[in-house]
């Protein structure tokens, strides 16, 4: 199956083909299903990859390419050849995402059947959903950073569309344009580290860059250029600090849009991107160290904007940002694996939080969480299912989230950095508390409008099967992927033995190094299938094992143990505050601590910032413009003509002066010439005529005889 | 005497020849004298095409051949001329070249 993973992304591209341009517009049309089948299609075959991979049938990487073009270039009066192949690579880590992103998709097209049944452009959507899908399945197959590039740029088309799906009214359009111009902002750096690494390197295909990373070639300079580049990119699409502005603006679209977004494709992309080049980062430790705080700042100030918000589709968009926080610093300290299953984990229960979002915003057409309230006694299956996600997003022991933050503050603690850690922790307490705060305010105690409360009614089944599936997932997944130590099998850190400036002074064989790295050449890493032969065939030392080997995934006992409690504490600190169909406690914190939700409903004045920035560049602009105006047209353009034309005038003088004189003097003179000439000649004797012709060419015979 | 002919010798007779021709077409005031010398120049020609022929590709007859091909055309052509100056001599009275001057310009 794993040699047909080229499919996986083509299938959902054909299939958006077939609905954009096959199917008529028609909101009973049953063409929605060719998505739906596609993507399940694709999850059968991505599942029986991972399954594959996870087995160990299939050697992981997978490599395979076919030559896409070449061209020759002559560098420094050298010339070379390069290839342009085109292919896959599977690993574990993109085995893993084509399961999620497959799986996200599918559950986010069944329930969009039922959510999008009675919107007039029902087929464009769907056409959307499988384009984005593809996008992204394109860049987690390809073997080629190049065609990962084209991928990652139509993600970005796809997500401008979808975000702007409704584009009569003015938010989904302003938010479209801000989404779309905040990530190509990012795409320019991830641009000129594609650029940079090209120059480099020579190539794009990532093995061969592993390769070139692994013995050291890479000067330290350009490492940290590049995966500075890399980082901006990554930062623009998964919404890290500064650039996550455009994500809580994203929410404008469809709501299961969102899910796919904030789940599967678009912000898993840049997540994916780190990890996925992250030898690149392990070149530049200050890079990394500069990401760890990146993204510690990304939760950090996300989870204190989700405090106060009252849509409950942006509370959740501040959950995301901040939970993509966790990934890029866990990634940051060399918490690989950490990140990767944190992604995985928090694409079933986002996904789920959003689909069931949409099925509450369905019900009672409103994203207030204010107008909400005492919902479960009406919708039974959401309330169970929204429970179960806002359970493992708190981190609730033995839910996935559980398992994959502790992991991530595990492998914060160990990195030794005491202040990231401990506000990271202090964020994972802010998480627990404000899905508290929206699971209370949506479901629990009275209905506050009651009108709305009256209308509310159970999603249909096409829209709660999915929930159900997903928050199985989003309470097993992180038991299941964490047992027999199956995520660090599947996720292997990848190393570099050399770094950057030691290739030097280790005067090393080349054959060890070769043997200890590329993967295209059949190998995994030297560390990898070690340990996984350790855990395979000695289960009985399964722990120690683990321990001795992944000692960075545990904290120390006394916090393991202690983490449930503060998490509980963090929960029922908003059953406090917000109990009552009131919230009392709450209003009266707020008044008395105003400014500081102020500046949080203002979400910290960055969109404000940003906002001054654009206008500071506008009046630069004008400025610019003013100059060009008056001082460079004035001055040289039009100085420039003047002289020109005084010039010409005077060039003009001369031509009728001097040049025109010559050349009608030669006229005249050929004029005068012949009537003197014709004088000598008696008109019409033929023999006289032949005389001259004789004397003519007896003179030029003899001119040419005598040469 | 016994010296073999050479080019030269038939070059010095063609060249002649012409010069001969080129005199009569020039000094001759009586049309049929100045179509005589066109045809003795004509054969200054053809006595080249014949020699050249010979010595330099003496395995052939190609020059030979042109020759009596120059002589037809040229007979044809003095008929064509002397067409033409019946005609004039029946408007003019008269075969002198001086007096044929209507192309004047």
């Amino acid at each position: 199956m794993i040699e047909h993973a080229y499919l996986i992304p083509l299938i959902p591209l054909a299939a958006s083909a077939l609905m954009h341009f096959g199917a008529k517009e028609d909101p009973h049309s049953p063409a929605p299903w060719i998505g739906v089948v596609a993507m399940a299609i694709c999850l059968g075959m991505s599942l029986s990859i991972l399954s594959a991979v996870a087995s160990g049938s299939v050697a992981v990487p997978y490599e395979h390419n076919w030559p896409w073009f070449s061209f020759a270039a002559s560098i420094g009066g050298k010339s070379f050849i390069y290839d342009m192949p085109v292919g896959v690579l599977i690993d574990g880590p993109a085995a893993v995402l084509l399961v999620v992103v497959t799986l996200v998709s599918l559950m986010v097209q069944i329930y969009s059947i039922a959510y999008m049944h009675d919107d007039t452009r029902y087929m464009r959507y769907f056409g959307f959903v499988s384009f984005f899908t593809a996008s992204m399945l394109g860049l987690v197959v390809s073997s080629n950073l190049l065609v990962g590039f084209m991928s990652w740029e139509l993600m970005g088309l796809a997500s401008y569309l979808l975000i702007g799906f409704w584009f009569e009214k003015d938010g989904p359009t302003e938010a479209q344009k801000k989404a779309f111009m905040t990530t190509k902002l990012g795409d320019s750096g991830l641009y000129v580290a594609l650029l940079f690494l090209f120059a480099k390197v020579g190539s794009f295909q990532l093995t061969q860059i592993h390769h070139f990373y692994d013995k050291g070639y890479m000067p330290a300079a350009a490492a940290a250029a590049i995966a500075i580049g890399l980082l901006f990119g990554a930062m623009g699409k998964s919404a890290q600090f500064p650039l996550f502005i455009w994500l809580p603006d994203a929410m404008e679209g469809p709501t299961p849009g969102s899910a796919l977004i904030h789940a599967a494709t678009m912000v898993a992309a840049g997540i994916f991107l780190v990890s996925r080049t992250y030898f690149c980062f392990l070149a530049a430790p200050q890079v990394m160290h500069a990401a760890a705080w990146i993204g510690c700042a990304t939760a950090f100030l996300a989870a204190a904007m989700a405090l106060v918000s009252y849509d409950i589709k942006r509370v959740l968009a501040f959950s995301t940002v901040s939970q993509l926080g966790f990934m890029m610093c866990a990634l940051g300290v060399g918490g690989y694996t950490a990140g990767l299953f944190h992604l995985t984990t928090h694409a079933f229960f986002k996904a789920l939080l959003f689909l069931g979002a949409g099925s509450v915003i369905h019900s009672v057409h409103t994203n207030d969480l204010r107008l909400m309230g005492g919902l479960s006694k009406k919708m039974i299956v959401s309330f169970f299912t929204i429970l179960a996600a806002i359970a493992a997003i708190s981190g609730i022991p033995f839910t996935s989230g559980y398992y994959s933050k502790d992991m991530i503050l595990a492998n914060i603690w160990h990195s030794g950095d005491r202040p990231l850690f401990f506000i990271m922790l202090f964020t994972a307490l802010m998480t627990a508390f404000y899905m508290s705060r929206l699971f209370i305010l949506a479901f629990w105690g009275e209905a506050r409008d009651h009108e709305k409360h009256h209308h509310a009614h159970e999603s249909p089944f096409l829209m709660t099967g999915p929930l159900v599936l997903l928050a199985f997932l989003a309470l097993t997944s992180g038991f299941m992927l964490d047992r027999h130590g199956l995520v660090y099998k599947l996720l292997p850190k990848p190393t570099i033995s050399v770094m950057p400036g030691e290739v030097a002074r280790e005067h090393a064989p080349p054959a060890t190094l070769v043997s200890a790295t590329m993967p295209a050449e059949g190998g995994e890493h030297a560390a990898a299938p070690s340990e996984a032969k350790a855990e395979e065939h000695a289960p009985a030392h399964e722990a120690a094992a683990e321990h001795g080997e992944h000692h960075e995934g545990h904290l120390p006992h006394a916090l393991h143990l202690a983490l449930p409690f503060l998490v509980l504490g963090s929960i029922g600190f908003a059953f406090f505050l917000y109990k009552g169909p009131d919230y009392a406690a709450a209003e009266s914190l707020k008044a008395t601590f105003a400014p500081v939700f102020t500046v949080l409903d203002r979400r910290w004045y960055l969109d404000d910032a940003f906002d001054l920035l654009v206008v500071f560049c506008d009046k630069v602009a004008a400025l610019a413009f003013w100059i060009d105006a008056n001082v460079v047209d004035r001055v040289f353009v039009d100085g420039w003509g003047l002289l020109m034309r005084i010039v010409s005038e005077i060039s003009n003088l001369i031509d009728a002066l001097f040049v025109d004189r010559t050349v009608d003097g030669f006229g005249g003179l050929s004029l005068d010439l012949g009537v003197g000439l014709r004088g000598l000649v008696k008109d019409g004797q033929v023999q006289e005529y032949l005389m001259y012709v004789a004397i003519a060419f007896s003179l030029a015979a003899t001119l040419i005889l005598t040469r | 005497m016994n010296a073999p002919l050479t080019l030269a010798h038939y070059m010095t007779v063609a060249g002649l020849l012409f010069l001969i021709g080129v005199f009569g077409a020039l000094t001759r005031r009586n049309i049929i004298g100045i179509l005589m010398s066109i045809e003795l120049m004509f054969n200054a020609a053809n006595i080249n095409l014949a020699a050249f022929d010979r010595f330099l590709h003496p395995e052939g007859v190609t020059g030979q051949a042109l020759a009596l091909f120059v002589m037809t055309v040229a007979a044809a052509e003095i008929v064509v001329g002397l067409a033409l100056l019946l005609a004039i001599y029946r408007g003019t009275d008269t075969v002198y070249a001086e007096d044929f001057n209507l192309l004047r310009g």
